[in-house]
This record gives C-alpha cells, structure tokens and sequence, in this order.
C-alpha cells in the first residue's frame, strides 16, 4: 500500500508486549537494599529552544566572557565554582552537591557536526541522531528500544511524561505518553468506558488480519485496518498502559523529596516513583522548553535562570528520591545547539552552534568537567562566532549505550557515522 | 460467541453498513460526499451529507469559493459581541492597558494582567465559532492552513496580545483563498509577526564613532589596547537579529536547506533591518521603516545582487520578498504541505507537482491551488478516503459541527484544546501545529480525547450544549435498534465498522428492559460519546 500509515507497525508492536505480570507487581515497593540491583535505566531531559550553555557552565579563566556579554555574562563572584577552569550559574547551585558526589559531569563543546542553524532541524537531527539525514525519522532512543525488544519486555519498558511523546522516544517500538491529568478519578471513568470500544475483543481482530482474512463481516470498514487498526490499537494500549502506570504510582505513596511544583518536578517524580517500583522501566522522557532566548535572557536573575533552578532543583530531588538506586540510572540533559558566544542588541544570544550536555547517575568518572576546550578568541570559534563543536552528541549517546546500558550499537544506528568511546565513565 | 450474535444482530439491520468495495474501487457518491466535508470543510453538519448529494459536488464547491459574508446571522452576531475583534493594536492597547502607579498592588497587577488577556480570549473564541458554525467553511480551513503557515503565538507573551488580533484579520482571513505574495508581504509588516520572531529588534551595529567609543573606554579601563580593540570588533557584530530571516526562508517559502546558505539569511536579516513597529501613539501601532537602523549597501542573497534602495526605504527587504515568491522552491513546498494537509499525511507526488506548477502559473493564487486538488483524480482515490487523523483542533471543531452543539460560553472549549495540547495561536515552535498522524498519534494520546467526548455528549463541557432534538426519538415506528442506526448515520455518515456497531448494539441492549423502552436522556449521551471517541471518527 502506496500511503501505509507509518505508525502502523509501532501498534502492532505493541501487541507483542508482555503482559506477564513483572517480579514486583504483587503491590509492595522495593526493600532498600534491592534498589540498588535495579535494571540499568536511562532518562532523558530535552531543552527545547537551544539552551545558552556558555551561561550554565562557565569558563572561569576566559576574560573575554564578560567582555562579550555585558548585559547577561555571570560573573566571577556570581558564579558557584566547581574548579579552577569552571564555575555554574548560580540557579545550578543544587547541583553543585552532585558535581562533589562525583554523580553529575558537565560535558562541554558537544554538538552536531551540521551547520544549521534552524531549531527544527536540530532538533530533529539530535533526536534521531542522524545529522543532515532527513530520512531518518525514529528517535535515537526508540532505536536502542527497538533493537534490544524482547518476549518479556515490561509494559513500561519506556514511558513519556508528556501528552505527547518526546522526538527521541518516538518511532516503532510502543512508548506510552502520559497524560498530565492521568491521576485524576475522571481519567478512571474514561477508560472504563471506552475499554471494550477499543480493547476488549482486540485480539480477535488482529488475529484476522494476520491471517489475511478480513472476517465475516467484510464490510469496507473492516477492510481498510491499514488506517483503522491505528488508532483502534493506540486506544487499546491507552487503556491498558495507563490504568498499570497509575497503579503503580499510586501505590508509592508522595514523599516529599524537595521537588519542585512545575512539570518537569512532578514527571521525575512519577519516573523515580516507576522506577523504584521494579516495573522494570527502563527509559523515561521529558521536554522542558522555552530557552530560546533571543531577547531579555538574563544573567543571574531573569528568564534563563528560572529556567534553570527548575532543572536544578528537580534533578537534585530526583537523586535523593532515588537513593542508593540513583547508580542504576544515568539522566541526560541535552539542547540541539548553544548560542552565540555574543550578546546580541536585544538582551540575549542567537542560535549558535556548539553546546554542551549533563550527565547524572551511576557509574561516570565525577569530580571533574568532561569535553575539549578551545577557548573564547574569535579565531577559535566556529565561523568566528559560536561554541565549536569537539564533541559529536552521536558519540556521547553511543557512549552511555554502551558503557551504561551495555548496548553496542550496531553499524547503521548512527546512520554514516563510526562512533566513538568517550573516558566519560570510571 | 457473544460478539458473533452481536454482529449479526447489527447486520441484520444493515446499519450504516456499507457495500464492500475493493481497495481501488471509486468513492461512492455518498463517499464522495463525506470525503468533501471531512476535507473541505471542519466536518459535516446534520443534514450535510444529504445535501452536499441532492445540489452536487460542484454547486458546493462553487459555493464555497465565491466570496462573501461569513456565515449565519447567528454566527454575525455572536462576533459581534465580541468587542476587540475588529480592533487595531493602538486601539487594543487604548482599550486594555491600565495606568499603574509606580508601585502597583498585586490586585492591579492582577485586573492589568485580566485586562490584557481579553483580546487574545475574543479571538480565540472567533476562530472557534467561524469553524464551528461559518457556511464558507473552505476557507476556514485554508486560514486554519495559513495560520500553521505563518505561525504566531501568544506564547511569546505580552504584547503579542495587542497585535494577533489584527494579525488574523489583515494577514490570515483577508489572503486565505487570495494571493499568496500578499499573505507573505501582509505577514512580513505586520508587527505580530515581528514580535513573534524578534525582526523588529534587529538592527543595524553601532557606527564607526560609536565604536571608536567603546574602543577607547576599554583601553583606559583595562590599560590593554588589545582589549580595546577586541571590545570593539565585538560590539561591532552587535545588533543583528537572524531569527525572523531565517523562518522567513525556512518555513514560509523555500523550505529549509533548499538554495540558500548562512550568508543568505545574513543578507536578508541586514536587508530587513530598520524593519519595525512604531511606537509612538499618534502614529499608531504598526509598520514603520527607521532608516537610521537600516544596514545600507547593496546585498547578494542566492544569486541575486539586491541594490540599495535609493528612496531610503524597506525597498530592498520588499525584493527579496518578491522574489521568494517567484522562485520555483516555495512554489515546490507551499505545494507539498498543501497536498499533505488536504490530502495525505504522504503527499502523492504527481499531484503535488501540478499543484506546484499552478503556484507558479499563477503566483500563488490560493484559490487556483485548491480548485487544482478538488479537479484531480488523485484526491477522490480510495487510497485517501479516511486516511488522515484529526488533529485535536479538527477533532473538537467536528464533534461540536456533527453534533450540532450550541456554545454559549468558550470557557470549556478553550480548556478542551489546551488539555489535547493544540490551542489556536498558542504554537510555540515557528513550524505552527503539525498536521500528520505521526505528530498525534502516540499510546495515551487518546484518553484525553475520550474524557473530551463523554463530556461533549453529557452537555458536562462548561458553555457548550447539544439540543434534546439531535437525539430524535425510540418510538412505535422507531426501535431502539433503529434509532441506533440513526445516531450512527448522523455522527459516522461514512459508515462504522462492524466491530463498533456490535459495541453500540450492547450498549442499547444493555439500556433496554424488558418491554420498556430505553430512556433516551441517558442512551442518548452514552452512545453519542462512544460514536464520538470511536476510532472511525478520529478518521477524516
């Protein structure tokens, strides 16, 4: 078929997810001493909007920063220090614990290796990996997902904490998006009543399909399933999904960890919460956005740092949350690109070039900032005026697949790209 | 087993069951029909489908592209209540802003922030109602097109809530099905879209005496001529803002990484500074050129050399528009999301290709693009009846079309298309709302689709009723199984699949006593709900 809706396939995957009931479904949490012994975890935090890295983590020795940004620069005395090269805006303070717990690096000049400059691309390119490729269109997450499927995966092998999915969690293999109001006694009812709509007699149906059989009833809406079956089959793993996750939410119980009360607190939170259960999730998705600042950024006060003491604060309750089972999971906070080294005449920076990433969990070699830096002078810039890249993010990704998930990815994950161990971890 | 007799049990009925037909058989008429509406239109009415088969394709078709008023007195008059909707962005700003003093209260801050939010409220709710309840229903779906398009968002915060109003008006509805050169010079003065993409902050580098300044205050400050004149090369980049150029190529015309290069979007972003909103009040706010934030001096952008303009005005920023118009790449692109929009989330190439060639013929002539995709054989092929998902915006506007709901107040619509996640004029991203099944359809999507349903049905949506009338009546002459079949033509007139009569059948059975008739106040909503969060009417 010419036009086959491409989520076809996503669906029908997930009729092969397992609904065997998971090692730690009977209703308890965790003891303590068993968290540790967690699958290995992934969650990624994506900055939507092309974060300002340069402001986030500082380069203490390059007089020029100040110089370059009068209105916005953090300077000496304002920034918290973490060694003599590097120093964080002051709303990352919350973090500044974890860089001396040796469970957060910063990595800095990380990027694409393509030029471009539009978020869309970028964004598209980093998510699914695959710069200047415009074939592909999986999420670089959902591959490894895909890739390492199984007979017995969990129903909650991967969820978005958002009513639509991230870019980078989206493609074949099934990943729920929960909706933000899933908790309510409202969304209870819904599901109720719309179970047999979509789900109760799901298995007879797909079952005639697969044997090529279009049933008794062969009336032409029975026989277009190539668009029909999407949606009947999204519904049906709506229903059952969601009604597992609030569960299990449920029963964990609020304890107050110091999170913050905006989105991305209470969707780490809900992933902390899922993962400690032992449900066995293993990747989680979050996009916060709202950092393209072309104008009015900020320095120490203002839009960029409200932004970031929500990202502090929220990852530095994540890990207490998580306790001793915070060394199984390892969270990566990314943007598509930096921002001109320059401020520009309105207050703020335009779309740059390199950036830069944070990495959080078990397993990382700590104490110390990660990346190739070049410096300031407009002759070590790329085109004169932005971050340059010595890091690709592909090789940053490859990195924690392989050393974290013990996943080597295949030749042609990263489409036309050899990647690259990076010394991230011990 | 149970299920076995539940079919039969529907088909014994026939009910909106139709003729099988194989995959490359024509639409049917009826089909052709519904295909229309669902396409054309944000979904059928009662009695639409009927019509559409009794005057014909093409005398609905005629119909929609004449020009003229927008639709019912109703309709009228509902827009006319509300007040700002006409209104220019002086006059919104005279109508709204509140003198603080100095040291405002949080209530006056709080009545200030009311007050600005209104406009941006009216509008709202006018787009809703002209979608919901316009005749010319074609070309509220081409500005739903157009306003993806060119995308604005109140998102950018105050004061994009001074200027979408008027946006809506002279870029949007006043192009829609005109010229495309037009929408794009209107979208690229107005001062909504300047704000929303920050052109009317870009602006020309300090000048030579300036930076002679700068220079000479680092040196003395930090005793390093070096310094001083590193300060001044620095400050000398200051001032240009590329994000408006580069949308303008990216995704209002030639599509990204078509033709041009980094140096083009400089060209462009230096050729269109001096590009503003006046902010004096006698002059009201709108475009405005200021020369002296003008970059001057010839340009090349892709090819072409642009001369200066000699008048001193936004002439050489007015060229590059024209000639973005004319190049062959936007007449490609507008073409492709054209196709895709109105015909297939894949859109097929031929057809695309002649839409392309209709751009350039006509130069964008927005009416011929669409009569073009109406004319061709590829939009009534099997293959793309059915095959697009609503989006959540074209989900809500067809449930309140097919229902024929009366909103009163748009308090509970507004929260609907905040909680799916595609309120009007609140798309952050410059792309505007994506259109394709890829971009909505994810497990878990669909429970808020549900809830917004079962709410629609039981009359629970805050402002928004449907009349006791659409239930019609179980009866003597009508059994409860028939009235089903009814309900069914009404909501789904493309037919519903077997599988959800026999759901629909249960829940009648379920509903009806022995002998007694079912209570149509309860089945009623129950089953409208059901029809409404059914996979067949996700389909368009």
């Amino acid at each position: 078929m010419k036009h086959e809706l491409t989520r076809r396939s996503i669906l029908r995957g997930a009729t092969t997810l397992g609904l065997a009931a998971p090692a730690a479904a009977l209703g308890w949490p965790l003891f303590q001493d068993d968290r540790a012994k967690l699958p290995r975890s992934l969650v990624v935090i994506y900055l939507r909007g092309g974060a300002d890295f340069l402001n986030m983590v500082v380069p203490r020795q390059e007089r020029v920063y100040e110089l370059t940004r009068p209105g916005i620069a953090i300077t000496e005395e304002q920034a918290v220090p973490l060694d003599s090269h590097w120093a964080l805006h002051p709303a990352l303070a919350p973090l500044k614990p974890l860089f001396e717990e040796e469970v957060f690096v910063p990595v800095v000049c990380t990027g694409s290796p393509h030029a471009t400059r539009s978020h869309f691309d970028a964004q598209d390119f980093m998510n699914y990996a695959a710069p200047g490729d415009r074939t592909v269109h999986d999420g670089w997450v959902n591959r490894f997902l895909t890739a390492t499927a199984g007979e017995g995966d969990q129903e909650f092998r991967a969820v978005g904490m958002q009513g639509l999915l991230p870019t980078a969690l989206r493609g074949e293999f099934p990943v729920l998006a929960v909706p933000d109001n899933f908790e309510s006694r409202r969304s209870d009812r819904v599901l109720d009543h719309f179970e047999k709509f979509y789900g109760a007699d799901g298995k007879r149906r797909r079952d005639e399909e697969e044997d090529g059989e279009s049933g008794e009833m062969g009336g032409s809406m029975d026989r277009e399933p190539e668009e029909g079956i999407d949606v009947v089959q999204s519904g049906k793993v709506t229903i059952e999904t969601l009604r597992r996750f609030k569960e299990i939410v449920t029963r964990a119980g609020d304890d107050d960890h110091g999170y913050p009360n905006t989105r991305l607190g209470k969707g780490l939170r809900r992933i902390a919460q899922v993962l400690l259960s032992g449900e066995g999730l293993e990747v989680a998705g979050i996009d916060v956005g709202g950092w393209d600042h072309h104008a009015n950024q900020g320095g120490v006060q203002g839009a960029h740092a409200i932004l970031l003491r929500n990202v502090a604060t929220s990852l530095a309750a994540f890990r207490k949350h998580m306790g001793a089972a915070f060394s199984s999971t390892q969270v990566m906070v990314m943007t598509e690109f930096g921002r001109t080294v320059l401020e520009n005449g309105s207050g703020g920076t335009d779309h740059g070039h390199g950036s830069g990433m944070f990495l959080l969990g078990g397993g990382l070699k700590g104490g110390e900032v990660h990346g190739d830096w070049t410096g300031l002078r407009t002759d070590r810039l790329y085109q004169g005026r932005d971050l340059p890249v010595h890091w690709d993010f592909r090789d940053v990704f490859y990195t924690v697949l392989r050393e974290h998930l013990d996943f080597k990815a295949p030749k042609g994950f990263f489409p036309d790209h050899r990647p690259k161990r990076l010394k991230l971890f011990a | 087993m149970q299920l076995t007799v539940l079919l039969v049990g529907a088909l014994a009925l026939g009910a909106g069951l139709p003729t099988p037909q194989a995959s490359d058989a024509p639409l049917t008429p009826r089909e052709r029909a519904v295909h229309l509406l669902s396409r054309f239109s944000f979904g059928h009415r009662p009695g639409e489908v009927a019509r559409v088969l009794e005057i014909g394709e093409e005398a609905w078709i005629e119909e929609q592209l004449e020009r003229g008023p927008v639709g019912p007195a109703a309709l009228s008059k509902a827009l006319a209540r509300l007040e700002t909707l006409e209104m220019t962005p002086s006059q919104v700003q005279r109508h709204v802003e509140l003198e603080l003093p100095a040291d405002p209260t949080r209530e006056q801050r709080a009545e200030r922030n009311r007050r600005r939010a209104v406009p941006k409220y009216e509008l709202m709710a006018a787009v809703l109602l002209r979608a919901v309840y316009a005749d010319r229903q074609l070309e509220e779906v081409m500005c739903d097109f157009w306003r993806n398009h060119f995308n604005v968002s109140y998102t950018k915060t105050y004061p994009a809530e001074l200027y979408i109003t008027e946006y809506e008006r002279v870029v949007i509805q006043e192009h829609a099905l005109g010229e495309f050169s037009a929408m794009l010079s209107a979208s690229a003065h107005h001062p909504a879209m300047m704000h929303y993409l920050d052109n009317h902050l870009s602006t020309r580098p300090p000048s030579s005496s300036q930076l002679a300044e700068i220079e000479r205050r680092v040196r003395q400050e930090t005793g390093s001529r070096e310094r001083g004149e590193e300060a001044a090369a620095i400050a000398a980049q200051r001032g240009l803002n590329e994000n408006y150029a580069r949308e303008l190529l990216e995704l209002h015309t030639l599509g990204v990484d078509r033709t041009y290069r980094q140096k083009d979007v400089v060209a462009v972003a230096e050729a269109l500074t001096g590009w503003g909103i006046s902010q004096q009040r006698g002059r009201g706010l709108g475009f405005y050129f200021d020369p002296n934030r003008h970059i001057e001096g010839d340009k090349k952008f892709i090819g072409y050399v642009l001369r200066r303009d000699k008048s001193g005005g936004p002439g050489q920023g007015e060229r590059i528009l024209e000639i973005l118009c004319r190049h062959n790449d936007t007449a490609d692109f507008i073409a492709t999301k054209l196709v895709r929009y109105l015909v297939h989330d894949e859109p097929p190439a031929g057809l695309v290709k002649d839409v392309a060639q209709v751009f350039k013929k006509t130069e964008g002539e927005v009416r011929a693009l669409v009569r073009e995709v109406l004319e061709s054989d590829e939009f009534w092929e099997r293959e793309n009846y059915r095959a697009k998902f609503k989006t959540p915006h074209e989900f809500l506007m067809s449930a309140l079309r097919a229902t024929g709901a009366e909103v009163t107040d748009m308090g509970g619509l507004l929260k609907a298309l905040h909680a799916m996640g595609q309120p009007v004029y609140h798309c952050d991203d410059p792309t505007g709302w994506y259109d394709t099944a890829d971009a909505w359809l994810d497990p878990g999507v669909m429970a808020k689709r549900w809830e917004i349903a079962l709410l629609l049905a039981a009359n629970k949506l805050e402002g928004v009723e449907i009349p006791a009338s659409f239930y019609g009546e179980i009866s003597e002459e009508v059994t409860p199984l028939q009235w089903m079949r009814g309900m069914v033509d009404k909501v789904l007139p493309g037919g519903a699949s077997t599988r959800t009569l026999a759901m629909l059948h249960e829940v009648v059975r379920e509903n009806t006593g022995k002998g007694d008739r079912p209570d149509l106040r309860k089945l009623g909503p129950e089953v409208l709900g059901l029809l409404l969060g059914s996979p067949e009417f996700q389909e368009q």
